[in-house]
């Protein structure tokens, strides 16, 4: 089952997931003693096939900070950064809470080796930016949604999605995604947020957000 | 290796299937996570089948061939055996049905395709010859056709099954 959205039930969406942004940069920036902004440039909905393409196919390698939703919402939420793009994140995180000879060092030999405080920050951050946007929901369902410890994983995109995927019971247009950007100074790091509701999830999301029938 | 003798991929994304009789090609399921790939391939007839499973059951008619190993089964190993080959002879190998995602509910579906894969192949008076199933790790496995290699590359690994 397809939901058609106006153009100004596609606006009520951007705008919900702009706040929730803006909420996870401050957030991250009180975290990290830093100030960081996130922004959803693009927001789109796409179908399940689409997604491995955003990710950028099946054997691309991901750093996956993944959530479970249950609750009157029920799905999965995903924010996925390339590797390279998750050492930069974690750097400037921890920038902020460490003194700059206290930071760990990027391996420049092994792009998939990550230090422990690495990847506590960016499932954090992870955390941060997927509740903000769980919150956001929850204001509007008028009872909170329930996510699950963060957990991270290093992997083939596929590999990671196959199993949310698959938890879709069609192929419609159920996906929510946006490229999300975290700047801080002059430095931006590219990150992919989907939000994949289960199947009678997506009318209760829309409904709820006051998107469907505008 | 002249150009003209590369070997080409056909790939099996999920749901889906490849088959082939040429010895110039290879049969190749990328990332493979809690999805399962059966590889079947008649060393005879050097015909090679590759099936990119996602659920353990569902209905037929719903668009993949291969979607659900309890409708598609039948379908590729009919298409199998309408291309040459004879499963009795032939190797069955099976990979992936990782478990990925571990926090939340209703995720353990890698476990649950591994079972239904080993059931449907029973039912059938067939057997797997090899596998590499479960654990945490993604899998992208490539039957190569001309001898029935079958390849199994993680992020740490390259090992033939």
């Amino acid at each position: 089952m397809t939901l058609t959205l106006s153009e100004a039930g596609q606006n009520v969406v951007a705008g919900t997931f702009g706040r929730a942004m803006k909420r996870a940069g401050e957030a991250l920036g009180s975290m990290s003693g830093q100030v960081i902004e996130v922004q959803t440039p693009q927001l789109q909905r796409c179908t399940a096939a689409d997604v491995l393409t955003m990710a950028g196919g099946p054997e691309s390698i991901v750093l996956a900070v993944y959530v479970c939703i249950l609750g009157s919402l029920q799905g999965h939420a995903l924010l996925l950064f390339s590797p390279s793009d998750a050492h930069r994140l974690a750097q400037i995180l921890l920038a902020g809470l460490l003194g700059p000879g206290e930071l760990p060092m990027e391996s420049t030999t092994d792009p998939l080796s990550y230090d422990e405080l690495e990847l506590s920050a960016l499932q954090e951050a992870g955390n941060v930016t997927i509740s903000a946007f769980l919150n956001e929901i929850g204001m509007h369902l008028h009872e909170p949604v329930q996510p699950t410890p963060p957990q991270i994983v290093i992997e083939m995109a596929g590999a990671v999605l196959d199993a949310v995927l698959l938890d879709l019971v069609n192929d419609a247009d159920q996906v929510l995604a946006a490229r999300t950007t975290f700047s801080e100074g002059g430095r931006a790091i590219d990150g992919t947020l989907f939000v994949l509701p289960r199947a009678d999830s997506l009318r209760v999301l829309l409904d709820a957000l006051g998107a469907l029938g505008i | 290796m002249t150009l003209a003798e590369s070997p080409s991929l056909l790939v099996a994304g999920i749901g889906e299937m490849v088959l082939s009789s040429s010895p110039h090609d290879h049969l190749v399921a990328y990332g493979l996570g809690s999805c399962i790939a059966l590889a079947v391939w008649d060393p005879r007839a050097k015909i090679g089948g590759l099936a990119h499973f996602m659920l353990p059951s569902g209905p037929a008619n719903n668009g993949s061939p291969v979607k659900f190993i309890d409708a598609g089964i039948d379908t590729f190993l009919h298409a199998l055996e309408s291309k040459g080959a004879v499963l009795t002879r032939s190797t069955l190998k099976a990979a992936g049905a990782a478990a990925m995602l571990t926090v939340g509910s209703g995720l353990a579906i890698g476990k649950r395709n591994a079972e239904a894969m080993q059931a449907a192949l029973t039912e059938r008076g067939l057997n797997l010859t090899a596998t590499a199933l479960g654990g945490n790790t993604g899998r992208t496995v490539q039957l190569e056709v001309a001898d029935g290699r079958f390849l199994i590359k993680s992020l740490s690994s390259v090992t033939e099954l």
